[in-house]
């Protein structure tokens, strides 16, 4: 494909009456540029928001390597300008561009963009459109790039389902290579042929090839016309690390080497999704972490490195292993971050390795105040248990403690809100005690939403009164020094439910929120409640005659567990009946173990065996 | 807590030196990043070499390293400055070499030497800079006039930048050193080439120059010329 990149004069023009204009420039160290006219296939990896985010996407610096490591194939990034930008490139009509050369986003032959959450999805359209792009599949022939989804948004696509061809469902290290050599196969090939052959691919789903029925919100079983369900893709051992990460000009929310250490997670809360979609658990082993750590430091000049995973203290030998890169790191300035860890007094042995006697903020995450909610949501840890290691925390010398809770879970009273206070209080009182007046607790609260794929999938969403009424609580109850508050407004929460529970005719209603002026729904400063009310208004007096009844139908209801769901056609390889169980465990307050320790039968190893490696954490099953 | 290691001077001249002076450029995408992310590029790129850097002590350590003077975002350089410390001695041929390939696309180093490790800083020994500004869409009689007036002019109040220092002014006329239009320079393609003070608590700023000459939406490129030290000749009429 011929191709001529935008002018650097036309965007050096723009960029002295920006904001941060450096996120617009590329010239990063590391980044591809490589050869457009040698190269067969093009693929452009967008993170609909603005780079400072896209940049700290894991995801996509781990398919860049990989794609770019492949002979014939050049992957280049874009990223959603902000709205003063936007602005400036419309009156300029100056496209949307990639920042390696400023070639044309429409000059691709595949633009993969990030669905990772549901706030993106209006940022979804607007970069279609500032790359000019139709935004609808069906309106997008053989001429403009094939536009596909990835990332954990993709286990219920069907709200934003008309504006992509395809979907990867599950991991994309290996269905990404697949796509792009069907895709140069293909070439050539008139849109609706190429998006049966993409169809082929094990992990790939094609919406339009799908014909959900959703006219009848009565009706229990959804059209699937001749198409089987998807199975998600699993890689049997974790990829190779992207060792050559691409390191920003310009300051971004993690500026960080980073290195995944574990993938999947074995707690079983109920009502995470990524602790389900992302099974099975599957770790890196510890030299290979140090072996890659250190090519990674020597490649980036970055002076921290993080460990990813949902839950690092659960990593086999993670004492080993931060032994073993605080060794490799000895006197060369280089800080070892490690997040998600659990509350117990290990995470604080951990912590305190790692910190040079630095104690900025600790945090951790009960999810529920009461020990009662706590057992319903599979979080198996009591209140004392919680003070003691918070005790040890303060006196080992951490002034700040932070503490994440959910309201509005299935079944909560307001006595499960008082005990969030409850417990604030009583780890102040420790901090107090311990550390003095400038110990400090945050209370961090956000609004439990029922995620696809989870043992809550049933559940419905708590309604706004309630809702307020708990915040009032808390805001009453959590006031006074050393105690600090956060909690999400209502409205976002319930635009977080809406998209992540909806069906394909969701996608009229994205549109119109998008054309009435919703865009990045997730900035404070910049999101547009007033479109999406006026949106959303229009499309329930239109498909479901009132506010009120749609709001009901997808969220203000138990749903039956023999309704047939909008994503149950893909499938996240754990059984539905799996989930029942769990859900119906969660009713009676029982708890499962952490499977690592025995096998539950979820369905992973069921659907997976042939992938199992010896690098999965699943238990042996007779 | 002290974060900055105190200043050792070198009394012995037969010691290797542990303060390195880099004379750098900047173009294109670099310019538009700012001064905190210049400091992050160089670090990092002086890490991916190997180059022993200095660093503080304390929880949070810094590689001690000084630059002459920020450069405003969206401007490039040409001979900018850089001071760096070492842990330990590194041959200015062997550090240039080691860099080679480890600078992103846009920074380039032009030398590297030794420099007296009780010199006084840069900052210190800084009096001015000039500019080179290119603009569009502005017929060069236009910029000449608009330049004539602010030459002309006794005071040139303009407001403080920053929220601290809201409805506050200052005067920018006594940091205009001087002004003209670079001459084989065209309307379509106007070159302005500025002189600006460079003191502590005095700095000229080129867009602040333009703000001042209504011609802000016109500017194109910027790029800073050259570093004038305490001890450099007066500065050149030639343009590039």
């Amino acid at each position: 494909m011929m191709a001529t990149p935008v002018s650097w004069h036309r965007i050096e023009s723009l960029l002295h009456r920006v904001q941060k204009p450096g996120r617009y420039v590329g010239g990063e160290f590391n980044a591809v540029t490589g050869n457009w006219s040698q190269a067969e296939v093009h693929i452009c990896l967008a993170f609909p928001d603005l780079y400072d985010l896209g940049m700290s996407n894991y995801a996509l610096q781990i398919l860049y390597a990989i794609l770019n490591n492949r002979r014939g194939i050049l992957a280049h990034r874009t990223y959603l300008p902000a709205p003063d930008m936007i602005t400036l490139m419309r009156d300029a009509r100056l496209p949307l561009y990639t920042m390696e050369d400023y070639h044309r986003v429409a000059d691709y032959d595949i633009l993969a963009i990030s669905t990772a959450y549901e706030q993106l999805y209006t940022n979804i359209l607007e970069l279609l459109d500032l790359a000019g792009l139709p935004l609808r599949s069906v309106d997008r022939d053989m001429s403009y790039p094939l536009i596909i989804g990835g990332g954990h948004g993709t286990f219920n696509p069907e709200p934003v389902a008309d504006f992509f061809d395809a979907f990867v469902i599950g991991e994309g290290e290996e269905v990404i290579v697949e796509i792009c050599e069907a895709v140069q196969r293909s070439s050539g090939a008139p849109r609706l042929e190429q998006l049966q052959i993409l169809q082929q691919i094990p992990g790939v789903y094609v919406p339009r090839l799908f014909d959900p029925d959703f006219q009848s919100p009565k009706t229990k079983k959804a059209g699937r016309a001749e198409l089987p369900p998807i199975h998600k893709r699993v890689l049997s051992r974790l990829p190779d690390p992207p060792i050559a990460q691409i390191v920003p000009n310009i300051d971004t929310v993690h500026n960080r080497a980073v290195i995944e250490i574990q993938r999947g997670c074995t707690r079983g809360c109920r009502f995470c999704q990524a602790g389900t979609i992302t099974r099975p658990i599957r770790e890196r082993p510890v030299e290979e972490i140090v072996q890659a750590a250190s090519a990674i430091i020597q490649n980036t000049g970055y002076e921290e490195l993080a460990l990813l995973s949902l839950s690092s203290a659960d990593y086999t030998h993670i004492k080993k292993l931060l032994e073993k890169l605080l060794q490799e790191f000895e006197g060369k300035n280089v800080s070892i971050a490690v997040p998600s860890l659990r509350i117990e007094s290990f995470s604080v042995d951990l912590a305190d390795m790692l910190s040079h006697g630095r104690r900025s903020g600790f945090t951790f995450a009960p999810e529920a105040g009461s020990e009662t909610m706590r057992y319903r949501i599979n979080k198996n840890i009591s209140d004392d248990e919680l003070l003691a290691v918070a005790e040890e925390v303060f006196q080992r010398g951490w002034r700040t403690i932070k503490l994440y809770f959910m309201i509005g879970l299935p079944g909560e009273t307001d006595t499960d809100v008082q005990a969030i206070i409850e417990l604030a209080h009583q780890v102040r009182k420790l901090g107090l005690h311990i550390g003095g007046r400038k110990t400090e607790v945050h209370v961090s609260v956000s609004t439990f939403v029922p995620k696809p794929h989870t043992p809550f999938q049933w559940e419905p969403l708590a309604d706004q009164e309630i809702i307020e009424h708990r915040q009032g609580l808390l805001q009453k109850g959590l006031r006074g020094r050393g105690l600090r508050l956060s909690w999400n407004p209502y409205p976002s929460t319930y635009l977080e439910a809406l998209l992540a529970r909806g069906d394909r005719s969701l996608s009229d209603l994205v549109e119109s929120a998008w054309r009435q002026g919703a865009r990045f729904d997730a900035w404070d400063e910049w999101c547009n409640m007033k479109a999406w009310e006026v949106a959303i208004r229009q499309f329930a007096e239109i498909n479901y005659s009132t506010l009120d009844a749609m709001n009901k139908h997808y969220l203000y209801r138990n749903r039956t567990v023999d309704e047939a769901l909008p994503w149950d056609h893909l499938l996240s390889g754990i059984d539905k009946r799996f989930l029942v169980n769990e859900y119906v465990n969660s009713q009676h307050l029982a708890l499962r173990t952490d499977c690592r320790e025995e096998c539950h039968a979820c369905g992973i190893l069921r659907h997976y065996r042939d992938l199992q490696t010896e690098t999965w954490g699943c238990p042996l099953v007779q | 807590m002290n974060h900055q290691l105190p200043e050792t001077p070198n009394t012995n001249p037969q010691q290797p030196a542990l303060r390195m002076r880099i004379t750098f450029s900047t173009e294109k995408t670099l310019a538009f990043v700012s001064v905190l992310d210049l400091s992050s590029i160089w670090e990092r790129s002086l890490r991916r070499a190997g180059i022993p850097l200095r660093y503080s002590q304390g929880f949070n350590p810094r590689p001690k390293m000084n630059f002459a003077a920020p450069l405003p975002v969206g401007c490039s350089a040409q001979e900018d400055l850089l001071d760096i410390w070492l842990e330990s001695p590194y041959p200015p041929e062997e550090m240039r070499a080691a860099l080679n390939g480890t600078t992103p696309p846009h920074l380039h180093v032009e030398h590297i030497a030794e420099s007296a490790i009780d010199e006084p800083t840069l900052a210190e020994q800084l009096t001015s800079a000039e500019y080179t500004v290119w603009l569009n869409r502005i017929p060069k009689a236009a910029c000449a006039d608009r330049m004539k007036d602010l030459l002309t002019a006794e005071t040139l109040p303009r407001p403080r930048r920053g929220r601290k220092y809201r409805g506050k002014t200052y005067d920018l006329r006594p940091l205009i050193l001087d002004l003209s239009i670079v001459p084989e320079s065209q309307d379509n393609g106007l070159a302005v080439w500025m002189h600006l003070k460079a003191r502590p608590g005095a700095t000229g700023r080129p867009d602040e120059v333009l703000e001042a000459m209504g011609i802000m939406d016109n500017l194109l490129r910027c790029s800073r010329t050259r570093l004038l030290l305490g001890d450099a000749e007066s500065p050149r009429l030639t343009h590039q």
